[in-house]
């Protein structure tokens, strides 16, 4: 049930489950709690690489779990700022707190505004995952 | 298509997040794949394997029936003694991978890999000419657990009307559990020592005798932190420890020797199927071998991954994972035989990054701390 899933109010949301959360100039992703939720143990996080520019929905990394690799598609265009090196040593982070200490990376927008018409909202996120589950 | 169901299928419904394998429903994981794999490793845990196939191939000429059918000799084989062996076409490719074991002077009981099942049979059937020998899959008739761990023999033990300590590993014997009647063989798919019990009179319709084995099983090794595992910790559990998966690792295009699986084949037993193609490829040497590779940098290898040696490519992996236990990434891999030597640096191919590695012995783990060989 789509009720079972964290869905945090102040979020973007991508089809492919990833969040954004804009702080500062940033903004700041990380994959969703439904979305770790299908995972369950995540194991491997392949970070994206620090400096590089992508396009929104660019598959910039990965997301594993002992059966199954996940990509992660970055939810806006810019240059990778940042990356959560603690989820070298702690992939569990993801699963844990998937919307705090689990988050993956930081870009600097070059497109924000554009980009953000294009993401849901949580309460089109919520019903998303409804419609997935028919 | 409707996916088939075994005995046991109403509890993993209930308590697992389930999977299709090989056509069938089966239990993914109950808790967490890595917990049941510990559980496995540092104690005991129980598996539904009633997915695997149960032949029985019985009458005068079933011996020679099955030397000549197998790679392995069925004739060092005394009752109640079982082998893992290797079914070949006459090119040596495996036709599948299996446990024999004699039940009797001229009964056997053929355990097929799930995918298998069928396969087994109708191969078998379309060999019978000239030999006195019926081929019977009693499948749905027979539940198939899996107790393994290093506490297996002590669960088996409190739930058993015979002690089993003494049962040498792949030697059986008949035993009643919960009030059914159960032949208890000491093998496994995981490297621990344990268990796989064949639940007799344990049909899909009537399976009480399958739950009776089960939850008398599950309740006696509460005390040891017994967990029923899924398909997930059986795979890491097996690559861990070496074991070939038949689809991924081995199939009808690999030989047992490039499978590094010579320990099955006894090339001086007489006749066999296969067993010219592997003369053959016996004295002009293997071109590619089985080999393991444990990952020195982060990363988890999947099957189709190349493996490099500086910059030439060597191989491919067949099958691969995060070791629960060692925690970094293992594979099996068939590698140009050339560089199949331990310790040898490889590097895998994960998507767009080059991960060292280095080509190790099976099993993965140290077996004076893990295994059925541990002190």
């Amino acid at each position: 049930m789509s009720e079972d899933y964290e869905i945090p109010e102040n979020l973007y949301y991508t089809k492919e489950h990833e969040w954004a959360r804009i702080e500062d100039n940033l903004v700041v992703m990380g994959i969703t709690d439904y979305a770790q939720t299908q995972l369950h143990e995540v194991v491997y996080v392949e970070l994206p690489e620090v400096g590089s520019e992508v396009e929104q929905m660019d598959a910039i990394g990965t997301v594993e779990s002992i059966k199954a690799v996940s990509e992660i598609y970055t939810p806006v265009s810019g240059r990778i700022v940042e990356v959560n090196r603690s989820l070298e040593d702690k992939p569990e982070l993801v699963n844990e707190d998937p919307y705090g200490e689990g988050w993956i990376a930081k870009i600097q927008p070059t497109n924000l505004e554009e980009d953000l018409k294009s993401l849901m909202n949580a309460e089109e996120y919520a019903e998303y995952l409804r419609t997935l589950e028919e | 298509m409707q996916l088939r169901r075994t005995q046991l299928y109403e509890f993993h419904k209930k308590h697992a997040k389930l999977t299709g394998f090989s056509g069938f429903e089966m239990p993914l994981w109950y808790k967490g794949i890595i917990e049941e794999h510990m559980a496995v490793r540092n104690s005991v845990g129980i598996f539904d394997i009633s997915h695997m196939g149960r032949v029985i191939i019985e009458g005068k000429d079933a011996e020679n029936f099955l030397n000549y059918l197998t790679s392995n000799n069925v004739s060092r084989l005394k009752p109640l003694q079982a082998q893992y062996t290797t079914i070949l076409n006459e090119k040596g490719g495996i036709v599948d991978d299996t446990i024999i074991c004699r039940l009797e002077e001229d009964r056997f009981l053929q355990v097929p890999n799930a995918a298998n099942r069928e396969k087994d049979v109708d191969w078998f059937r379309r060999h019978l000419e000239g030999f006195q020998v019926s081929v019977r899959d009693v499948s749905d008739e027979v539940a198939m657990l899996a107790v393994q761990g290093p506490r297996a023999v002590d669960v088996v033990n409190k739930v058993s009307d015979t002690d089993v300590s003494g049962v040498r590993r792949f030697s059986g014997l008949w035993l009643e559990i919960a009030g059914a009647h159960v032949l208890a063989t000491r093998t496994g798919y995981t490297g621990e020592d344990g268990f796989e019990l064949y639940i007799w009179d344990a049909t899909l319709d009537d399976p009480k005798p399958a739950y009776d084995v089960w939850n008398s099983i599950l309740e006696a090794g509460k005390e040891f932190g017994i967990e029923p595992c899924g398909l997930g910790a059986r795979d890491t559990l097996r690559l861990e420890a070496g074991m070939c998966l038949y689809g991924n690792d081995i199939d009808d295009t690999t030989t047992p020797l490039e499978a590094n699986l010579g320990f099955v084949v006894k090339l001086e037993k007489g006749e066999f199927i296969g067993r010219e193609a592997l003369l053959k490829q016996k004295e002009e040497g293997v071109k590619r071998l089985r080999v393991g590779v444990k990952l020195l940098e982060r990363g988890i290898p999947r099957p189709h991954h190349e493996v490099w040696s500086d910059d030439t490519k060597i191989g491919v992996v067949t099958s691969g994972t995060m070791s629960p236990l060692l925690r970094c990434g293992i594979a099996m891999a068939y590698v140009d035989s050339a560089y199949a030597e331990y310790g040898r640096k490889v590097y895998v191919q994960i998507r767009k990054r080059r991960v060292l590695g280095e080509i190790v012995k099976f099993p993965f783990y140290d077996t004076t701390k893990y295994g059925y060989r541990r002190a």
